[in-house]
Formats: structure tokens, C-alpha cells, sequence
């Protein structure tokens, strides 16, 4: 695990230090830099503070790099295509290990990756050879292992053990391995023989479909591996992302890696869609965005993957039905059931175990003595210490439930984006009719609806980021903020929802304008000012957060 | 898919017949009107000398998926065994008969039935299927050591 962390953490200086280490690396092999080449952003000027860089890859793209690597160890070690990929396969494509474990021993890592080991070189056997001499090839009529099958025209097959067996039984195991299993490396049929096919061998035994899939499954497995990877997860898109900025855990702390694959819509299967329905989609499907440090939701921002975790966890489990139980309900100091009062006097007396006690001070009920239905024993330790507990679990709900509505609030209003869409494109519509605004002329609408939208989810995590903020200046000065999109973006929803008038539409395309630059600003204010906060270090939370500093002291 | 099933299975059975191992039997179940179900085998296993499954035989039921070889047969001990890789249905645990472990196409019945007997006096203690068993085996195993 640790080394894992090592490797990616090693992979993000170098691509951030790729200039300065571009003329060291000129003279000595230079491979580095080749396959670096393809990670390389060009640095966009107009990068604001809380966006990242990366780049999205298409399948064949990564299948490049894919196959730069094996070329680059092919160099080094000097095996062919074939034997490299399945070694770095077997190493997890970690290049730097496995050079080194070859150079240690090269046929152990053969063996164990189930690449052949050729047969000349090596001095002694390695601890589990498969058998290496190929049985020689049948004299009248070959019988397949597998099906034992013995027509004449069977074609027999076998990889560099010499465990052969018929074709058809081959492409129905590597058939079955990789549709059902989803497993990229097929073993050979025969028992205990370690062996792993090659692609090539691969490819020819399967039908395209399958060969598809193998493909597919061949870059998984190389992007999973990478830390600076990740693949899109949108339904149907086979799309990449690398962003080596986010690639470490540490780095999760101080930006929020909201990406995009580039790709739009939902993937259809299998060419259903004629080339102009696949433009619609390119042009009006959703963007596939989505975090790179997490999969809780597309976009968190302002707020870190591990605080926004927290949050939801919070909101999820029943942690609040337990203090609901907490706030409005006491324990029998005897049995300990749960007791909620709803009328009555002081005087209780347990269902189950018939004690008797106060309800007030919670003491037992017979040092009270005569002063019954009065309980002025405010002194008494174990009373106090009871509600103390409850007062500040009462308040800890009420806080919690502030920030819950509104989180709540926006996150129902942006699902409710979708009818606000379709009111306004029949505004827009009726607009043209009633007024001489021309289709390009009442599109001020429609972005103000996509603003709104990019605001509200902004706003909601500003909540649970609220919620987590310890009590301070910094979280004084970020509410500020939060109140000010907040207004705009009530504002700007009222003008938009408003009925409209012919007489005025002039007036309120004006207002709507400008009310959707003003939102748009405060938006980014609160993006920018949380993300150099994030950098700086400037926040700091209530509750321990993975990454973070613990609390000074807990607020709650 | 089937066909190379079909092929396969007979060639087991003739191979079975030429020659299996002492004690052990293994034949195609027969359907209520005396036809041969090739998908399911009846087996027994004899318990080995000098172990505590000595003197028994230990029936099984063998089920081959359509796409076997490619895929291993389901082995069930009909009643099931009280033993740590068993499952309480009395299905078999065993690392050659998971496709994700070792299972190969070139593996034999021969070799399957051989290999469940090795397991019934030598338990995997790394891989239990029912907890009676497991716990009592752990703790016996335990005190053994201690002692």
C-alpha cells in the first residue's frame, strides 16, 4: 500500500517538474520524458483557482500509452511485446519495481507473470517450469485434452508449453474467462501449468465482440493501476482522465477535482442512433462530469471530498433520529428504557421496572419526601449532569437541522431544475411571439437558468461545509459570503419564475442580464475564496476530518 | 458450448470405466424413466486408511454447467459432512473446484474425486464454509498447541 502511495506521489513531481528536469534527462535514456509527453496539459491561462487541470483520453489514447510502456520495458529488458505486457500486467504496470525484481531475477518474474522462459538462457531451472518441450505433434490423430474430440480436422493449439487441445475448446475458456469472469489473463487449460496466453493468442481464438471486450478490460486494468487515472463513470463511456495533480491522497485536501471526459450524453449501444441524433446528443446531453477524488456526487465544490463524505454520512445514518430520541426523551435511571413524557406530574414511575423518580432532577422519587409535584432540588450532581446533556444535545439538533433544511432546500430546487427548463423554454418562446426578440435575442434566459443551477449546487455544499466550519473570523467572513450568493440567487429565481408582460420584457431582459452576471460573480467569489482557503490552509473544522488537523477543541 | 459438455463427459465416463482409483465409484444419475442424465453424476469417495474416515463412503452429487470444462462442476455431499471446507447444504469447498482459483479445463473427475478425499482428512483452515466445524476444529488445533 505504501509503496503504492510512493509510486504516485513520485508521478505528480514529475510531471509538475517536467521542465526543469527535461535537460537531465536529455542525456541519459530519455523514455521518461517520452511517455511523460502524453500526461503534458498545456497550461491554461484563463485556469481559475478552484478548477484543475486535466486531460481527457479517449480508449485509444490510453491504449498509447498502454502501449508505450511495454515498448519502453521491451527496451530495457530486452523481451519481446508480448512477454513485456504480461509482466507488467503481473507487476500492476509499476515500471520501477518491476525492472528491478527482473533485474534481481528474471525467471522467477517470467514464471510468475506465466510468460514463457526461453529456453537457452537460463542457467538453471526455475522452481516450477512448465513443461517446455512441445509434445510432438501427433503422428496419426491428434486428441484434444479437453472435449477429446478426434475428427480429423480438428485444429490442435497450444501456447510455448505444448499443452495443446483443439481450437474450439480454446476460444470457449478464454470466451467464458473473459464475458462471465471479466478476467484478462487466461491461464493454460491444463492443470497446475501457469502459463498465461498472449494477447495475440488472445485475439485470434475470440470473436470481435469478446476481442472488444478484452480490450476494454486490458485498459481497466491499466487505469486502475494509475493513480493519475480514472475512468468516466457515466454509463456506456469508455473515456479516461488523467489528472495528476489529484493523484494522491494528500492532495484531496486542498482542491476539489471536479472533471469532465469531454464526452456528452449517455452512451448508446451499439450504433442505434443515425450520425444527426448522435449530434443532439453531442451537443444538448449532459455533460460527464464527475469528482476525481470521489464518487459521493459530480460536483461538491466549494467543499473537500472527505468533509462532504462526512456530511452526507451524517445525513444518511440515523445519528439525528438518535438525538431526536436524545432531545425529547429520558432514561429510566434504573432499567434505562427510554421514556418519552407527554402530560401528567413529575412523580414518574417506570412501566417496566416500577421505579419511582423525578422527572425533574431525575433522582429517585423518595428523597423528595413531602414536597410532592415540586422539585427544587437543583443542586443535586447527577441531576445537573442530566440536563446539561440534554440542553446541549438539543441544541446540537436544532444546528444540525438549520444546515440540513437548507442543504435540503437547494438540492430539491435543483432537482426541480428540469421543469424550470422546460417553463422557460416556453417562455422563450412566448417571448418571440409577443415581442420582436429574435431566438438569439431571448437566449439571455436560458443561461440564466444554467447559472441558477450552477449556483444552487454551489450554495448547498456551501451548507454542509458550514456546518463542519469551526467557529471563527474564517467562518464568519465565508457565511458572508454564502448570504450574498444566497440573496442573488433568490433574487435572480424570483425574476425568472415573475409572469411576463410585453411592455416590460425589455426592462426585464436588462434586469435578468444583470442580475445572472452579478450571480455568476458572487458564485465565483465563494469558489475562489474557498479553494485559496483550501491552499492556504485557512479552514479549520469542528470534527476530525480525514487529512486534516484535528479540532482544537470540540465545538459540539 | 454443449457439444464439447456432451463430448466430454462421455469420454470421462468411458475413461472411468477403463480405470479409476480403489473404492471409489462414479456414474451418470438416471431420470425416473431409466434414461442417463450425463449433466449429473452420482459419486462416493471412500474414506482413507489410517484417518478417522476410514471404513466409510461418502456420497456425492456432481453437477456439470452447460459450459463445463470451461466452468467446474458443483460437488455436494448428500447428507451433508460435518467438516471446516464443507458448506452446511453439503456443497464442497475446495480451491480446484472455483473457476477463480484453480480450476483448469484439463482437470479430471478422477482428479476432483482424489482431491476431495486429501481435503476431508486435511481441512483448510484459511478457507472455512460452516462455523460448527470450524470453530471446533480451530479450537482443537488450539489446544494442541497449547498442550
Amino acid at each position: 500500500m505504501s509503496s503504492d502511495n510512493d509510486y504516485s506521489d513520485e508521478d505528480v513531481d514529475y510531471v509538475f517538474d517536467d521542465d526543469d528536469m527535461g535537460i537531465e534527462d536529455e542525456d541519459s535514456d530519455g523514455d521518461d520524458g517520452m511517455d511523460m509527453d502524453d500526461f503534458k496539459i498545456v497550461p491554461k491561462t484563463t485556469r481559475k483557482a478552484w478548477e484543475i487541470e486535466y486531460t481527457s483520453l479517449a480508449q485509444f489514447a490510453v491504449e498509447k500509452l498502454m502501449a508505450d510502456d511495454v515498448e519502453h520495458i521491451c527496451g530495457i529488458l530486452g523481451v519481446d511485446n508480448s512477454t513485456a505486457s504480461l509482466l507488467l500486467r503481473y507487476m500492476s504496470w509499476n515500471k520501477e519495481s518491476l525492472i528491478e525484481k527482473y533485474m534481481d531475477n528474471a525467471n522467477k518474474m517470467l514464471v510468475l507473470a506465466g510468460a514463457a522462459v526461453p529456453e537457452p538462457e537460463p542457467p538453471r531451472p526455475s522452481r516450477r517450469p512448465p513443461s517446455r518441450k512441445p509434445k510432438s505433434p501427433p503422428k496419426d490423430t491428434f486428441v484434444c485434452s479437453i472435449c477429446f474430440d478426434d475428427s480429423p480436422d480438428l485444429i490442435s493449439l497450444a501456447l510455448d508449453c505444448g499443452h495443446a487441445s483443439c481450437s474450439g475448446c480454446w476460444s470457449a475458456y478464454i470466451t467464458s474467462k473473459i464475458r462471465d469472469e471479466a478476467e484478462h489473463s487466461c491461464r493454460c487449460m491444463a492443470e497446475n501449468c501457469a502459463l498465461v496466453a498472449p494477447d495475440a493468442f488472445v485475439r485470434a481464438q475470440v470473436d470481435e465482440e469478446t476481442c472488444e471486450r478484452f480490450e476494454g478490460l486490458l485498459v481497466r486494468h491499466f487505469v486502475s493501476c494509475a493513480p493519475h487515472l480514472k475512468f468516466c463513470p457515466y454509463p456506456a463511456c469508455t473515456n479516461t482522465v488523467s489528472c495528476p495533480a489529484a493523484a494522491s491522497k494528500s492532495s484531496l485536501t486542498t482542491v476539489v477535482p471536479t472533471v469532465s471526459c469531454g464526452a456528452r450524453g449517455i452512451g448508446s449501444s451499439s450504433g442505434s442512433m443515425t450520425q444527426s441524433q448522435e449530434l443532439v446528443k453531442q451537443a444538448t446531453g449532459k455533460e460527464h462530469k464527475f469528482c476525481f477524488g470521489c464518487i459521493i456526487d459530480t460536483d461538491h465544490r466549494p467543499v473537500v471530498c472527505a468533509v462532504a463524505l462526512l456530511w452526507l454520512k451524517k445525513c444518511r445514518d440515523d445519528s439525528e433520529t438518535a438525538n431526536w430520541i436524545k432531545s425529547n426523551t429520558k432514561e429510566c435511571p434504573k432499567c434505562m428504557s427510554t421514556i418519552e413524557k407527554n402530560g401528567g406530574c413529575n412523580h414518574m414511575t417506570c412501566k417496566k421496572c416500577k421505579h419511582e423518580f423525578c422527572w425533574v432532577c431525575m433522582g429517585p422519587w423518595t428523597e423528595h419526601g413531602t414536597a410532592w409535584y415540586s422539585c427544587n432540588r437543583y443542586d443535586e450532581k447527577g441531576g445537573i449532569d442530566a440536563r446539561d446533556q440534554q440542553s446541549k444535545s438539543r441544541a446540537s439538533l436544532e444546528r444540525y437541522l438549520h444546515y440540513y433544511n437548507r442543504w435540503a432546500n437547494h438540492e430539491q430546487s435543483a432537482k426541480l431544475a428540469l421543469d424550470l427548463f422546460a417553463k422557460t423554454e416556453k417562455k422563450m418562446e412566448e417571448m418571440q411571439i409577443t415581442s420582436t426578440l429574435t431566438w438569439i435575442e431571448v437566449q439571455f434566459m436560458k443561461k440564466a437558468v444554467e447559472e441558477l443551477d450552477k449556483c444552487r449546487m454551489t450554495l448547498k455544499w456551501t451548507y454542509a461545509m458550514a456546518y463542519y466550519l469551526a467557529k471563527g473570523n474564517q467562518k464568519d467572513l465565508f457565511e458572508d459570503n454564502q448570504r450574498d450568493l444566497e440573496r442573488a440567487v433568490e433574487d435572480l429565481a424570483e425574476l425568472l419564475e415573475a409572469p411576463i408582460e410585453p411592455e416590460n420584457i425589455p426592462t426585464l431582459r436588462q434586469k435578468v442580464t444583470d442580475k445572472a452576471v452579478y450571480v455568476q460573480k458572487r458564485n465565483e467569489i465563494v469558489l475562489e475564496d474557498t479553494a485559496d482557503g483550501f491552499l492556504e490552509g485557512r479552514w479549520s473544522w469542528n470534527a476530525a476530518v480525514d487529512g486534516f488537523d484535528p479540532p482544537q477543541e470540540m465545538a459540539l | 458450448m454443449s457439444g464439447i459438455c456432451r463430448l466430454r463427459l462421455a469420454e470421462e465416463r468411458k475413461q472411468w470405466r477403463k480405470d479409476h482409483p480403489y473404492g471409489f465409484y462414479a456414474k451418470p444419475s438416471k431420470a425416473a424413466d431409466g434414461s442417463m442424465n450425463l449433466m449429473e453424476w452420482e459419486v462416493g469417495i471412500p474414506g482413507k486408511e489410517n484417518t478417522a474416515w476410514k471404513g466409510g463412503l461418502f456420497k456425492l452429487v456432481m453437477t456439470f454447467p452447460e459450459d463445463y470444462p470451461s466452468k467446474p462442476p458443483k460437488c455436494k455431499f448428500t447428507p451433508p459432512l460435518f467438516h471446516p471446507n464443507i458448506y452446511p447444504s453439503g456443497t464442497v469447498c475446495l480451491s480446484i473446484l472455483d473457476e477463480e482459483k484453480s480450476w483448469k479445463p484439463a482437470i479430471t473427475i478422477k482428479q476432483i474425486l482424489l482431491g476431495i478425499q486429501d481435503l476431508m482428512n486435511d481441512p483448510n483452515i484459511n478457507d472455512p464454509a460452516q462455523s460448527d466445524a470450524y470453530t471446533l476444529f480451530k479450537w482443537v488445533h488450539w489446544s494442541f498447541v497449547i498442550l
